[in-house]
């Protein structure tokens, strides 16, 4: 059991290192590019030290030095400003590359996402696709920024800082080598104690902001109830506790870093201290032939602290991996989910020529369970009001789906407007429809947008009089700016009865000649489904095909035809 | 940078002493490093010269080895210490922080509650909040180290070296510290707004465009408005690569002013030396020294590239925490025993603002003692209102509103809530136990009490069936049915026990047995109580003494085609 689940572990993490991979290919050769730079900025302390050595060696000796004081700082200020510029320069090359890595995969989101069929409810909520998209791709980006220079400068400076120093003295050589490699090595004892304390605070945070949000959901009751202040305090001690368990995490995670200090501190103390020994003679070995000099020497002391500074900095951005490692995997889930596209790709088109009709020929639909929905044959004519029953799980609404395109059936055909409906048609044929959902969703947008739905059409005089036909002109005026009023986004401020009123005035105005309405007077009381009937039948009345989904029988009477979809089974 | 101060000024006032010796230790942290390397550059010139002049014997080099092992030892372990001392400061100060917003959040006006989109409002108190963890820690305490640091240096190195040194250093770097600091505060903050801005645009509208994909695409609109969502995308970038590249001119003017001067210190001490005024083991002192003093900016890198969110951020916390609460404020705090008149509305009007029709107009009504009465009319009618109006909820915007014949305005908040119980049409539950959910309206609860509110509401055998009253509810509420929280929230509701009950469509979700029994049910337990409820159904309707009928306010159709 508990090999299986390290084995899944490892699956899950090589999944999320291959997206990862993949994530980053078009960027790579400016990813490459960012780290070589990094790693030649780290690089240029050398002959910055070694300038300044042989300045100091110099004063000591009361020699003239190879520069002399002005040429000495000029070359030293001289290389810095180049090590300053590559540095920057690096950065902002991967900078760059992340931020198109990282656009090139939001993109590509929006464009699966958006044609997904509403039909099969996916495992993540909008809210949480957006927050991928929007905050949680953007953890990849320290990765680039961070991490990886950092990585690049961890297997190189080290390495060219030790090839330098070996030549020079055996001793100092190998007091970097042993404390070098030391610091991952403690590093890791540690980060195994930090990890079990970590996942429980990650817990913990995710606890509180779970009860923070249901407390702010529920504010209006809690206010009638008196209890905000009972609230507030139970809240705070939560946060308190929180606090308590982030601090035991952050105790780990500085000890670590602590050890990581200590041994570069003791490095450079052990490299200043033999150095200085074996200036004045009392340490004989450590250098090769000849004694250590002291240019030598300072040159030594001064490369000391940037041999672990690259393994501070990995040090630091250790944490980024992983977060990028968490997005790309939940990423990867997103792209495993089964899913269905809708056909066509949404854009807009000239309408479909033919009769306002439709049809269908043996339409089976498979639910996502392997259940197989057979519906029977339909023969809808021009003008005519139908409506479809059934119990609910009949398919009701998978039919009208269907029929409008939002999803591909498995078997059978439709023949909209007489023409076989495929992806090449249906943009077309869905600029003849009009759309009348069960949950009417308002867009963050004056509700003047949500009933025109086209930038290039505004005509308010034929808005007003499409909201008079379909009863919900007096819904407008009540509203705080009228058509200007920016609607929740469940249609908070009208009520759901209203919400499909301008829902069938909506219709009105597009001139829509087959209208899909789906149990359009679900939930209401009897005046007002009588609104939204007559509504619906005013859409008739000029001579648009009617398909109604509905179990509201006294809807189902006044209209042409009834089908009921369980009638041949 | 006048929004990060009351910031500041709450962070320190939480935990000023930890922040004080945080701050000490931030200081010890960097004179020890630069005292280790200073030391190190003037012990190994100097044991160098020694053994030049073939004095080494005479050198004492136990001493300076010894400090050196000392500075690292003694720096690591401050460096330890301060990190837990201003770690814990900062997050006991961002919880209050949090506390005190859900609190400002909790005394907005009712009207706005339920606009406060729920999930805006947790980003705010957790990353807003998360952004703000580095003003102290990143900002406040680095500057004040650094310049403690740099002014402590400064003197050591007057005395040892030599003033003119110590004049290079203040003149340079100060001025390219604080250049870099101010560059960067000024030109981030607007990047770093719009960066916000743009965020939310484009994740608002990415949730929209998922949200309304099916009537999109049915009008063909979904191109249109995903090429709206790739602008605030685009907008987004902008301001990201505008503010890496502030971000990055900073830290260039930084490392500038370092190596600058670094190659003065040398400069400087290299003169001195051939001149012969100072030793060459003390110019390599204040070279070395001076180089260590770049160790003062390294925490201020990433605090001077936070500044920009950090202000963002704290504009937005300190308007919420500086909005006004609108909370009753009157004096009237009697719950008179009895209150016969429990309501009295009079030629009671409202509309939003901006409204050309208004929702309720001049209209009138007494609900008294023991009496029911059922507020019917067309939904959209105004029922809702008027109930919020008769809770205290909105401010009528005409007429007069009495509760236990005082003026709903001169009412205190608190006992308002004890005379006056709402039943809202849509109730939030909380995820905990049955026994939790109703001690959320009276914390002092028995056992007793509990059945006796559940019996009334007729959830007895639901919760006896379930466990009982410590049987757990998920989040929201999850694990009852539409109809069970709807019981379940009158229940809560009755346990108030209070003079005039309002009830929003109080049986939605119930068959009509049901319905009919839970009505009786609430009548029986509060028997004194005036009960006014908004209604569409036949069972509330029979179920009341006396019915209103609420007719919409609005302007007749147009008759024109």
């Amino acid at each position: 059991m508990q090999r299986e689940m390290s084995e899944d572990d490892a699956s899950r993490k090589a999944v999320a290192e291959a997206r990862l991979a993949g994530l980053l290919a078009p960027v790579k050769g400016r990813l490459s590019a960012a780290s070589g730079l990094t790693v030649l900025a780290a690089l240029l302390w050398l002959p910055q030290a070694a300038c300044v050595a042989a300045l100091l060696a110099a004063l000591i000796a009361d020699e003239s030095p190879f520069l002399g004081p002005w040429g000495t700082s000029a070359v030293f200020v001289a290389l810095g400003v180049a090590r300053a510029g590559l540095s920057s320069y690096a950065a902002g090359l991967a900078f760059s590359a992340s931020d198109e890595a990282v656009s090139l995969e939001r993109n590509r989101l929006l464009a699966v996402q958006s044609r997904r069929s509403p039909v099969l409810a996916g495992r993540y909520s909008s809210a949480e696709i957006a927050t991928l998209a929007a905050d949680k791709l953007d953890l990849v980006a320290p990765y680039v920024t961070r991490y990886a220079p950092a990585m690049a400068r961890t297997k190189y400076v080290p390495l060219a800082i030790l090839a330098v120093a070996f030549p020079l003295s055996w001793a100092a050589g190998v007091i970097l080598m042993v404390a070098g490699p030391l610091i991952p090595v403690f590093m890791a004892l540690v980060g195994l104690a930090a990890r079990d304390a970590s996942e429980k605070q990650m817990q913990e945070i995710g606890g509180m902001n779970a009860l923070l949000l249901e407390r702010i959901r529920a504010l209006t009751d809690l206010r009638l109830l008196d209890a905000v202040g009972r609230t507030v305090t139970d809240f705070e001690a939560a946060a308190d506790r929180l606090r308590r368990q982030t601090m035991e995490v952050l105790r780990i995670a500085f000890l670590s870093s602590t050890v990581l200090e200590l041994f570069a501190a003791i490095g450079v103390a052990l490299v200043a201290v033999y150095v200085g020994f074996a200036l004045i003679g009392e340490i004989p070995f450590g250098a090769w032939a000849t004694p250590l000099t002291v240019g030598e020497g300072i040159f030594l002391l001064l490369l000391a602290p940037d041999f672990f500074q690259p393994l501070r900095d990995l040090a630091a951005a250790w944490h980024d991996k992983a977060s990028a490692l968490a997005v790309t995997g939940e990423l990867a889930d997103m792209e495993d989910e089964a899913a269905v596209d809708m056909l066509g790709d949404g854009t807009s088109r000239s309408a479909l020529a033919g009769p306002a009709s439709v049809a269908t020929r043996s339409l089976v639909w498979e639910t996502p369970a392997g259940r197989q929905i057979r519906f029977p044959d339909l023969e809808i004519r021009p003008g005519e009001t139908v409506a479809i029953t059934g119990r609910s799980g009949s398919g009701k609404t998978t039919l009208l789906a269907l029929l409008a395109g939002l999803a591909p059936a498995h078997q059978g055909v439709i023949e909209a407007a007489g023409h076989a409906l495929d992806g090449d048609n249906a943009d077309a044929w869905r600029a003849r429809l009009g759309w009348i959902g069960q949950m009417p969703h308002f867009s963050n947008e004056s509700l003047r947008a949500n009933l025109i739905m086209s930038a290039s059409d505004r005509d308010d005089a034929r808005l007003g009089r499409a909201l008079a036909h379909a009863s919900a002109d007096g819904i407008v005026k009540a509203l705080p700016r009228a058509l200007d009023t920016r609607l929740g986004e469940t249609g908070h401020g009208v009520s759901g009865g209203e919400a499909r009123r301008l829902m069938i005035a909506r219709a009105l105005y597009s001139n829509a000649d087959i209208v899909l309405a789906d149990e359009p007077t679900a939930d209401l009381d009897i005046a007002t489904a009588d609104a939204v009937t007559e509504g619906l039948l005013t859409l008739a009345a000029r001579g648009a095909t009617l398909i109604v989904a509905t179990h509201d029988m006294t809807l189902a009477e006044r209209l042409d035809r009834v089908i009921d979809l369980e009638a041949g089974t | 940078m006048k929004h990060l101060v009351p910031i500041i000024r709450h962070v320190w006032s939480q935990d000023w002493w930890s922040l004080l010796r945080g701050t000490a230790l931030a200081i010890v942290v960097l004179i020890a490093g630069i005292a280790l390397l200073g030391l190190s550059g003037w012990f190994i010139t100097a044991a160098g010269a020694a053994g030049l002049a073939g004095i080494g014997i005479a050198f004492d080099m136990f001493r300076p080895s010894a400090g050196v092992r000392f500075l690292a030892l003694g720096r690591t372990a401050a460096r330890y210490g301060e990190r837990i001392l201003t770690h814990d400061a900062t997050l006991h100060s961002l919880a209050r922080l949090r506390v005190r917003l859900l609190e400002a959040m909790a005394k907005a006006p009712f009207i706005r509650l339920p606009a406060l989109r729920a999930s805006e409002q947790l980003n705010r108190i957790t990353r807003d909040v998360d952004a703000l963890d580095g003003i102290a820690l990143r900002l406040f305490i680095p500057i004040i180290a650094a310049a403690s640091a740099l002014a402590l240096t400064a003197a050591v190195l007057w005395f040892l070296v030599d003033p003119a040194l110590v004049i290079w250093l203040l003149a340079g770097y100060g001025p390219g510290t604080i250049l870099a600091l101010v560059f960067v505060a000024m030109r981030s903050r607007d990047a770093s707004r719009s960066g916000q801005l743009a965020l939310n645009a484009f994740r608002t509208r990415f949730v929209d465009l998922l949200r309304t994909r099916t009537d999109l695409a049915v009008f063909g609109r979904l191109d249109a408005k995903a090429a709206h969502v790739r602008t605030a995308e685009r907008r987004m970038r902008d301001a990201k690569t505008e503010n890496d590249r502030i971000e990055r001119i900073g830290g260039f003017i930084l490392s500038t002013t370092e190596y600058a001067a670094a190659a003065g210190a040398l400069l400087i001490g290299a003169l001195l030396a051939r001149q012969g005024t100072i030793d060459p083991a003390l110019a390599a002192l204040g070279f070395f020294a001076t180089l260590a003093l770049a160790e003062i900016l390294m925490p201020l890198r990433r605090g001077m590239s936070e500044i920009g969110r950090m202000t963002d951020a704290a504009r937005r916390v300190n308007r919420l925490l500086e909005s006004k609460p609108e909370i009753q404020t009157g004096t009237a705090t009697s719950t008179v025993a009895g209150c016969p008149t429990a309501l009295v509305m009079r030629d009671v009007g409202f509309a939003h603002e901006g409204a050309e029709t208004p929702v309720i107009a001049e209209l009138s009504l007494d609900v008294t003692a023991g009496e029911i009465v059922a507020l019917v009319g067309p939904s959209g009618g105004g029922k809702t209102t008027l109930l919020h109006l008769a809770a205290g909820m909105a401010p009528a915007t005409g007429g007069v509103v009495e509760i236990c014949g005082r003026d709903i305005r001169d009412w205190d908040e608190a006992a308002l809530r004890d005379t006056v119980a709402l039943l809202p049409q849509r109730s939030a539950l909380l995820s905990g136990t049955i026994r939790e959910a109703l001690a959320l309206a009276k914390p002092e609860l028995d056992d007793s009490e509990a059945w006796a509110a559940l019996k009334a509401v007729c959830l007895d055998e639901v919760i006896e069936d379930r466990g009982g009253l410590d049987s757990r509810l998920g989040e929201s509420g999850a694990g009852l049915s539409g109809g069970e929280s709807r019981r379940l929230a009158l229940a809560r509701v009755i346990l108030r026990r209070p003079a005039l009950l309002l009830l929003d469509e109080p049986t939605e979700g119930l068959d009509r047995a049901t319905a009919e029994q839970v009505l009786s049910g609430v009548r029986d337990y509060l028997p004194e109580a005036a009960i006014l409820l908004a209604s569409h159904r036949t069972a509330e309707r029979q179920f009341a003494d006396r019915i209103c009928e609420i007719l919409p306010q609005r302007t007749p159709a147009p008759l024109a085609i």
